[in-house]
């Protein structure tokens, strides 16, 4: 059992990071200035789909003020990609454009107003190419091509198969098919991305820009700019959420970083809101097709699906983003034979990458479906989902062994809180009540960037400073690691200073985007404070004629364990040690128990990662049938985060979960189109919640005390997330009766669902939407 | 473009700036006074990252032109702690949660701040009208109304310095 004496862990203490932001203090990217500093902006293509003739930046060159342009022709077509297998994203155009948006060339000027007019005075000259904007028409066989050696513009397949899937289909009591649709969705971090490059004259550059993982960064523009990694260092900054958005590399900070080697000067690209919606990164559209097959209680024996991904222009994490959905649902759900088909298909469309509550078509459709087969068996929701939830010491179809699990808590507790059976069965009319459930990873196989690295220093005056390559994106992951140290080395929080994030002085991380910062970089911090703790230990057991063994530190005092009051202060052991020339340095390391040999499209079988969450959220909501309109009521939401290492910060995880994952996630948010111009970049169109339109939200913290992890703690906070935007849907389907299949749920689709639910007979979906296909394979040429 | 006069109190400094015609209140204030605590997250009045108090009154600085604010009072949030010590809403924020990623943490803040000083007592709905403008996307906003409850009852801890 663990121990609950801690002293700091499993309080909820104050963000250490939260004066700075209170004040004003804390610096983000665009916030940076330093003296001779230019200013950079990027000339987009106008096009969807263009061939590049001739580039003219002659009179942009000669415009007063101007410093620099670069076009493609400066990169030698320099190829970003997540994987070596993947690179198919030029960071500055070359021969084609394949979105509205995709970098052409870039100046760097005096001010904005320079490189602005500096942009209108570049000519391109463009031979637009007939484009493709959906999934159904990128796939056909004479459909034009975005990158010629991928056909029928199949970016990323994934197949995964297990178990004997259609002779269980056979014996199934009951077997549906349905297809569920999900638009495009976007982060909408508060903070626009900006870059700030500095160059020096030793050849090296500073770059400071939200990020999700400084080290991947790094190690992306050395390659791009062709410089040792030493030399490229990314630093630590202020960052304004990511929610996946920031995961990726783009083209921005490598372009910033050429036009300050190109000028010698420090260069700050800041983007636009539409930039940062279009230019970075979005989420996917998503059509899914769930076959699943059940016994006459409702487990589901088989299930097969099929998932198209509207990729956009470039792979990004494509291998990533489509197998996450599949991924997260074979952890929730315990299906013995499953087959997963997923397709990511290019489009002339923004790139798409992670985003928070991926696989919005995927997780309702599965949490939909099984309502559907509830109603056709006569079990309620909360037993559907109990009787199919993940057990722990289970393993998952593609291998994965289950350490902790508490879902079953999960679904049992929000269903007991919300009342949830009592009032799934009569309800006030149009009122409704839905559950969904999700689990998510903590980590993945990264290779040698899988794990984490600490060290820990000593002040003369017994205060430490911790040194991390964890980053911070708002979770509070700079909190989380001086509060483990802080336990650790019985110093309070306030003693402990942090360097992190920074790739020159900090050592390797897996970065943030795994969700394993807490589980990678809390347990490397954490034995770096025991090493050094147990070097402490060496000096006061000498000064305290004690076993080491015996001894505890607390409050700044190294005791016999039971004698506080005959302690040594720990300074004096500190200063004890540099007399005796053995200083205290504290390291340690930690790389997560996975298998290094799964990859996501060649072999996705073995330990995917060494814990998971496990999460239900209950949603209860009132519609207006004439409006459409949605309200929120209640939302109560229990995840497994292991061990909630504050709770306070646990809570805000999982309420800002709702916020994103269901409120936005299902009511609203979606991005509209037209030929591959984005119609709602920006914040007055594309409608995130406000505080007057959310619910009253109960966080539970459910903990099961992982054997991995720090303290037993995990991930926190995405199984809400994902859960939450099932139980919206499903909540606004029993409000009304209908079992919604394209979504998010915006007052025109509810309106629609609700004129041809007088149609329709039986349990079917709201729509009929054209099912996501196996896509017979095509050689490659 | 010809630069005129701006004669302005900034956080309680008189201060007389050329700025151009053009410039919005949000420019001016970061990138001549560097006072970055207010942000730029949209450029169109939409998520209330750029608030500033203008006469005690919560404003978008990026519509606002400077020139506008001639011979106003700016409050920014450089400006609310005083001697030192954090305003109660700041230390409210900080011990209740409701800053998470930060950016929006200035704006949000500030808007509160001005809900307070016309209506020290009010209830949940008023303190939501308050905050509508300013997005937040981190947090859920459940610890940010936690946080303005807690500075309306004065129940505040000892966290502040």
């Amino acid at each position: 059992m663990p121990d609950y004496d801690y002293k700091l862990i499993g309080k909820s203490v104050p963000r250490i990071d939260a004066k700075a932001k209170v004040t004003g203090e804390a610096l983000f990217s665009a916030d940076l200035k330093f003296p001779r500093m230019l200013v950079a902006k990027i000339l987009r293509s106008p096009h969807p789909h263009a061939r590049i003739l001739n580039i003219d930046t002659s009179r942009a060159e000669k415009l007063a003020g101007v410093h620099a342009v670069v076009t493609g022709k400066d990169t030698a077509g320099e190829k970003w990609g997540v994987f070596r297998y993947t690179r198919d994203q030029q960071l500055l155009c070359v021969d084609k454009v394949r979105y509205l948006g995709d970098e052409v060339a870039a100046v760097a000027a005096v001010d904005e107003e320079t490189a602005e007019e500096a942009l209108r005075l570049i000519l391109v000259d463009y031979e637009p190419l007939p484009a493709v904007f959906d999934c159904w028409s990128a796939v056909t066989p004479d459909a034009p091509r975005l990158h010629d050696e991928y056909p029928r513009n199949i970016n990323v397949e994934v197949k995964i198969e297990v178990g004997s899937v259609d002779e269980t289909f056979a014996k199934c009591r009951l077997v549906r098919e349905d297809t569920f649709l999900a638009e495009e969705d976007s982060y909408f971090m508060s903070e626009p991305y900006a870059v700030v490059a500095n160059c020096h004259a030793d050849g090296s550059v500073e770059i400071w820009m939200p990020n999700a993982s400084p080290h991947t960064k790094a190690k992306a523009l050395s390659n791009a700019l062709r410089l040792p990694l030493s030399k490229v260092n990314v630093r630590k900054i202020t960052i304004g959420g990511a929610f996946g958005g920031r995961s990726d590399v783009f083209p921005a900070e490598f372009i910033c970083s050429l036009l300050s080697i190109k000028t010698q000067r420090p260069v700050k690209l800041v983007y636009t809101r539409e930039e940062n919606t279009i230019a970075t990164r979005m989420g996917h559209a998503m059509l899914t097709t769930h076959k699943t097959g059940v016994d006459s209680d409702g487990r589901v024996l088989a299930r097969e699906t099929v998932c198209w991904l509207d990729g956009g222009a470039y792979s990004s994490t494509g291998p990533i983003a489509t197998s996450v959905p599949f991924l997260c649902h074979e952890q929730a759900y315990n299906v013995p034979n499953v087959r997963f088909y997923g397709y990511r298909i290019y489009t002339n469309k923004p790139v798409r990458g992670m985003i928070r509550i991926h696989g919005r078509s995927f997780a309702c459709g599965v949490d939909t479906q099984l309502d559907m087969i509830g109603e056709e068996l006569g079990i309620d929701p909360v037993t559907m989902r109990l009787v199919n939830a993940r057990r722990p010491g289970e393993t998952t179809p593609t291998g994965s062994h289950v350490a902790s699990c508490g879902l079953v808590e999960c679904i049992q507790r929000t269903a007991e809180e919300s009342n949830f059976k009592e009032k799934f069965k009569k309800s006030p009319p149009n009122r409704g009540i839905g559950i969904g459930i999700m689990s998510v990873q903590t980590g993945f196989p990264l290779g040698i960037r899988g794990g984490s690295q600490a060290f820990i220093k000593f002040h003369e005056d017994g205060g430490a400073t911790v040194i991390s390559g964890v980053v911070d994106n708002g979770q509070g992951n700079d909190n989380m690691l001086v509060q483990i140290a802080a336990e650790e080395l019985g110093l309070p929080m306030e003693e402990i200073r942090l360097i992190s994030a920074d790739t020159e002085s900090t050592p390797t991380d897996a970065g943030s985007y795994s969700m394993i910062s807490t589980f990678g970089g809390g347990n490397a911090v954490k034995r770096a404070a025991e090493d050094a703790r147990a070097q402490l230990f060496e000096v006061a057991s000498e000064m305290l004629e004690a076993d080491p063994e015996d001894l505890v530190a607390r409050d700044r005092k190294i005791f016999v364990r039971g004698a506080p009051d005959a302690g040594v202060p720990l300074p004096k052991v500190v200063r004890q040690a540099l007399l005796l020339g053995r200083p205290v340095m504290g390291r340690g390391a930690f790389n997560p128990d996975v298998d290094q040999s799964r990859e996501w499209i060649k072999n996705p079988r073995g330990q995917l990662s060494q814990a998971f969450s496990f999460g239900a959220t209950v949603a209860e909501v009132e519609v207006d049938p004439e409006t459409g309109q949605v309200k929120a009521l209640d939302v109560t939401c229990a995840q497994d985060c292991g061990f909630a290492l504050n709770p306070l910060i646990v809570e805000g995880q999982f309420e800002g979960s709702v916020a994103m994952g269901g409120q936005g996630g299902m009511l609203g948010e979606e991005h509209r189109w037209h030929k591959g111009h984005c119609l709602n970049p920006t914040m007055l169109e594309y409608k995130i919640p406000t505080i007057k339109e959310m619910p009253r939200i109960k966080p539970i913290i459910v903990e099961t005390i992982d054997p991995g992890g720090p303290y037993g703690a995990k991930e926190a906070g995405m199984s809400v997330a994902m859960s939450s935007a099932q139980a919206y849907c499903c909540a606004v389907g029993n409000a009304l009766g209908i079992y919604f299949n394209h979504y998010p749920l915006t007052p025109e689709r509810i309106r629609d669902a609700i004129d041809r639910k007088q149609e329709s007979q039986g349990i079917k979906t709201a729509w009929d939407i054209e099912p996501a296909r196996i896509i017979q394979p095509e050689p490659k040429s | 473009m010809k630069k005129q006069l701006l004669s302005i109190r900034v956080n309680g400094e008189q201060m007389e700036l050329a700025v151009k015609p053009n410039a919005t209140l949000m420019d001016v204030l970061r990138e001549d006074l560097g006072l970055t605590g207010l942000k730029e997250g949209c450029s169109e009045g939409a998520c209330g990252a750029c608030t500033v108090l203008m006469n005690n009154e919560p404003i978008r600085s990026c519509l606002t032109l400077a020139l506008e604010a001639n011979g106003s009072e700016i409050l920014t949030i450089e400006g609310l702690a005083t001697g030192g010590h954090l305003h109660p809403l700041q230390e409210a924020f900080v011990e209740k949660g409701a800053v998470q990623c930060g950016f929006c943490t200035p704006g949000m803040i500030l808007a509160s701040k001005a809900l307070l000083d016309r209506n020290p007592r009010p209830d949940d709905e008023e303190i939501k009208t308050a905050l509508a403008g300013n997005f937040c996307r981190c947090t859920g906003y459940a610890k940010i109304l936690e946080a303005v409850r807690a500075a309306r009852d004065g129940d505040v801890g000892s966290e502040g310095s």
